[in-house]
């Protein structure tokens, strides 16, 4: 119905509804427009504006620290601040629009990964990723391949015992780096519907319940009003590192098990550049045509990356693992690395297909960053923001198997294209470089962790809070793993499909 | 461009050649920088000291530098990945079979 300041509600107003959603994010977004219309009186509250401001941003303000096996910490203590935005479309202005669903091996419990498995199969969330793309009017992702991005061009020869293949990634205008118009609209047209009501500057600080029940929220701006909300049913939506952060200090809501906060995941790419000893992250092809499959000229145009797929994985013991080929100037290296290079290059193509040009590409590695229990989200009870909430501390953790299956990974993807005569791979990354030379994303996973088992998972496979029959958490702290691609398309999946869970059980009562 | 059989004949010139400098002067891969070349088989033969020219050319070449060696050195650098028989230089992922062969280049150039 309307986009309402709560600054100019009369103090302590009580807003009521069927259903709160507390985030105006991507997935609250999302949410709210599959209920659009809808029989369901929908508030959502959101902490921040229209657009970001220095005030409320500093409310996610933080601690962050990297961890990782062999490498010294790396403190990330901007990461909190800057990894996300708090405004109405969340961390949609800053998205770059990348799309991509999770690969099947992703949704497969692996018995070489400890703690994967969705209760969720990829074939089964096929029909919400048709949605998902639909409201974000790219095409869809076929679970046969090739789709709309490979039809034309024509994949790397590598051998189909090996397991890679070409994974596609599409890229949304509705985001806000890309379509402003398109993502004004996306974020704000849903408003409009009679049944929804969306609240600025509302920021939810805590969650009542008594017993199994959520029974009310505590709402604060910074102006210093209060106001209190009441609703059948509760969705928390504020990210992967909010959610946990506003169930912890909501007396441990749902941390009955001790596993709120833990399992952080997020993605990072690795990848260096040449110096004077070695040659930086780069792929030889030995083809005399252009890859435009996996380096299109349009930097962000629809691509593919090379994935490792489930036969990849069991049969190189890893998790999942891209590489993703983009154009590169190799015109500064040093003098003898770069003649090195050349001559490698020339040579191998010579070998591989008689060519006497081959295609120098750089690469970034990407691997699934595993379920870790030390990888986690907690309080600090004694750093407070505006509002009186606890800071976050985030310890995020790569352990030993992250980064063995990362060299294992490379050494496997090399191994299958110099096989097949397709190219060199270089990659000349130590162990004890890895944690400086990544670079983090602004991905966080896994901290609200969906299990269908309570002492395994903080919400179960509808998302519902294994604490509380009526809260259910939406976005990506729900993902039990992380996969590799961008989570955004995932999430929106996830978000209609709990839309839809909803609506059902309204209709049941 | 270059063919396959541009690199057939270079590696039968080579066969026949008593060294890899004359054997370019035949029009084995044209810009081939020498000095990049010999830099990386020395690197090989750091890993493999035991092996000289002859040896090296009994691995690479026992049936002659014939119209059969190309794709017998194919099969070779296949097996050699498949088998994790890498050479890696300055991060490049090479076969060990390609560092023989860069090795050989050192030798006789």
């Amino acid at each position: 119905m309307a986009i309402i300041d709560a600054r100019t509600l009369p103090d302590a107003s009580h807003l009521e509804a069927d259903l709160v959603i507390i985030g105006g994010g991507l997935a609250g977004i999302t949410l709210a427009k599959e209920l659009a219309g809808g029989p369901l009186k929908v508030v959502v509250l959101e902490s921040g504006g229209r657009e970001m401001e220095p005030e409320t941003q500093a409310l996610y303000a933080g601690a962050c620290v990297q961890k990782a096996d062999g490498n010294k910490d790396r403190p990330l203590h901007e990461f909190p601040v800057q990894s996300r935005v708090r405004a109405l479309g969340g961390s949609g202005h800053v998205w770059g629009g990348k799309c991509g669903p999770l690969d099947p091996a992703d949704f497969a419990e692996r018995a070489w990964i400890p703690y994967s498995g969705w209760p969720i199969s990829r074939e089964a969330m096929q029909p919400y990723y048709d949605r998902a793309c639909d409201m974000l009017e790219i095409d869809r992702f076929p679970p046969e391949r090739p789709n709309a991005a490979e039809a034309s061009l024509q994949p790397l020869a590598l051998d189909a015992r090996d397991g890679f293949f070409p994974a596609p990634r599409l890229f949304a205008r509705i985001s806000g780096r890309t379509d402003r118009p398109a993502f004004d609209r996306f974020r704000t047209q849903f408003a409009e519907a009679p049944n929804i009501d969306v609240y600025l500057y509302a920021n939810v600080v805590r969650i009542r319940r008594e017993r199994n029940t959520i029974t009310g929220l505590d709402i604060a701006c910074l102006d210093g009003k209060r106001h209190k909300a009441k609703a059948t049913r509760y969705v928390l939506a504020t990210g992967g590192i909010e959610n946990v952060r506003l169930l912890l200090a909501s007396d441990n809501l749902g941390n009955r098990h001790d596993l709120v906060g833990r399992f952080f995941q997020g993605h990072v790419t690795y990848s260096n550049d040449s110096d004077a000893q070695r040659e930086g992250s780069a792929f030889a092809a030995s083809r005399a045509e252009p890859l435009d499959l996996y380096a299109p000229a349009l930097r962000y145009g629809p691509h593919c990356v090379i994935g490792a797929g489930l036969a990849a994985q069991k049969r190189m013991k890893t998790g999942n693992f891209t590489a993703t080929l983009f154009r590169a100037n190799f015109s500064n290296a040093d003098a003898k690395v770069a003649a090195e290079t050349q001559t490698i290059s020339k040579v191998s193509a010579q070998l591989d297909k008689g060519q006497a040009q081959p295609n120098l590409l750089g690469f970034f590695a990407m691997t699934e960053h595993f379920p870790h229990p030390e990888s986690r989200i907690t309080l600090d009870q004694s750093q407070k923001d505006a509002l009186g909430m606890p800071r976050v501390n985030l310890t995020w953790v790569h352990g030993k198997k992250d980064y063995d299956d990362l060299e294992r990974s490379i050494d496997g993807l090399a191994a299958a294209m110099g096989a097949a005569g397709e190219g060199r791979l270089c990659w000349s990354l130590r162990r004890d470089e890895l944690l400086a030379s990544s670079n983090a994303s602004r991905h966080h996973m896994g901290t609200t962790r969906m299990h269908a088992d309570p002492r395994k998972g903080v919400v179960d496979a509808d998302g519902r809070l294994h604490e509380a029959n009526n809260l259910y958490v939406a976005g990506s702290s729900v993902f039990p793993t992380s996969g590799i691609v961008n989570p955004t398309l995932t999430i929106l999946a996830l978000t209609i499909r709990l839309a839809d869970h909803l609506k059902s059980e309204k209709k049941a009562a | 461009m270059s063919t396959r059989r541009d690199l057939l004949a270079a590696l039968v010139a080579l066969a026949a050649a008593p060294s890899l400098s004359q054997a370019q002067t035949s029009g084995f891969l044209p810009g081939l920088d020498k000095d990049a070349a010999r830099r990386i088989g020395e690197a090989w033969r750091k890993a493999h000291p035991g092996d000289t020219a002859k040896t090296l050319v009994a691995k690479l070449f026992p049936t002659g530098r014939g119209p059969e060696a190309l794709p017998r050195l194919r099969r070779a650098m296949a097996a050699d990945f498949r088998a994790g028989a890498i050479f890696a230089h300055r991060g490049w992922r090479l076969s060990n079979t390609e560092g023989a062969l860069f090795a050989l280049v050192s030798m006789e150039t």
